[in-house]
């Protein structure tokens, strides 16, 4: 599984900017449920286990259902599963995650979350969105194992 | 961008009747060479995320101070350059390669790096590694970091500096989605070498 030995060291003073960052995007969109949902979609975009664990953990715990969790991945084809503003911030949080392939983050999909969210949420949200990209990247790249340690 | 306005004059012509740069510019020349009124109209940006979410600011900005820590600079704008090509960042290209021109980085270097691959003799093996590593970790949806580039630059960077690269991979990219959700517009950076 690790034909090459990975670092797991993440410089200190970054990895409490990162906690801060996290921080502060989650308290100022306000909605931890929400929070959860984005960071576990944004984690099997890019395809990140110890993120994946740690959100799929911390989601059940706080009582998520067992449906919501298991159809994030496909939350497009699903009705009544989950909310006009949860699905909006599910758009949002895929457009911001995958610059790479679909170019850009369309104004459907912006307008759309506007109509859900106000300014300074949407700016959170964005927030959330970014954190939970940069642990992904920082996880991905040392292939951290799922339950960590995340770093030394 | 002088060169390329010289075929009309410029300044005398704001773009759909309003003023194309609220910040001073020198030389005569508008920010961005948005002067020529057959250019398509600027955009204006979606929100100003910094003033909504201060907090988040905030971090970032202390997140990109830890980022850069012992990286070597002229390294560093490559792999910012590189990751916002990639992302389609236009804010962060545009802030980007003005730095890294104002610090003296070759013209050559920045226009070959979207084709590194087919100009290696532009830029060292740590640079190349470095952003080899850079299109690895900013491009995951397409798999993961595979073992070759990651080994390859285990060789080049030791493991502390190659923590410390990673962890400035991360900011630009982080960077890049708020100035691309946010639709921040390009044109108007100035480098502070050029400011003062």
């Amino acid at each position: 599984m690790r034909p090459y030995p990975r670092t797991t060291e993440l410089p200190t003073e970054f990895r409490e900017s990162m906690q801060a960052l996290s921080a502060a995007a989650k308290r100022g969109l306000g909605d931890g449920t929400l929070a959860e949902l984005v960071m576990i979609r944004a984690s099997q975009i890019n395809r990140c286990a110890f993120c994946l664990d740690m959100h799929l953990t911390l989601a059940r715990k706080a009582g998520e259902s067992a449906d919501r969790l298991d159809l994030l991945g496909t939350w497009e084809e699903t009705t009544g599963t989950y909310t006009d503003r949860e699905r909006a911030a599910l758009a949002l949080t895929e457009a911001v995650t995958e610059l790479t392939t679909t170019g850009f983050v369309p104004d459907e999909v912006y307008a759309t979350a506007a109509a859900h969210f106000d300014d300074r949420e949407l700016a959170h949200l964005i927030g959330v969105i970014t954190a939970i990209n940069s642990w992904n990247r920082l996880m991905v790249a040392r292939r951290i194992q799922p339950g960590g340690p995340a770093w030394t | 961008m002088s060169k390329f306005l010289s075929d009309e004059p410029a300044g005398d012509k704001p773009v759909s009747g309003k003023a194309v740069s609220d910040e001073p510019v020198s030389g005569g020349e508008s920010a961005g060479g948005h002067v020529r009124h057959d250019f398509a109209p600027e955009h204006t940006p979606r929100m100003e995320w910094a003033k909504l979410a201060p907090d988040v600011y905030k971090a970032m900005w202390q997140l990109e101070k830890a980022a850069r820590q012992g990286l070597d600079p002229a390294l560093y704008h490559l792999v910012k350059i590189r990751a916002s090509q990639i992302n389609h960042c236009a804010f962060c290209l545009d802030m980007h390669t003005k730095d890294a021109l104002a610090e003296g980085e070759s013209v050559e270097r920045i226009v070959q790096l979207s084709a590194w691959e087919e100009s290696k003799h532009f830029y060292t093996r740590k640079e190349i590694a470095a952003i080899e590593l850079t299109e690895a970790v900013t491009v995951l949806t397409e798999g993961f970091v595979p073992d070759e580039v990651y080994g390859r630059a285990a060789k080049e960077f030791e493991e502390a500096e190659l923590a410390q690269l990673i962890a400035a991979i991360t900011t630009i990219n982080a960077w890049n989605r708020f100035s691309v959700a946010t639709r921040k517009v390009p044109g108007h950076y100035r480098p502070a070498a050029a400011r003062s």
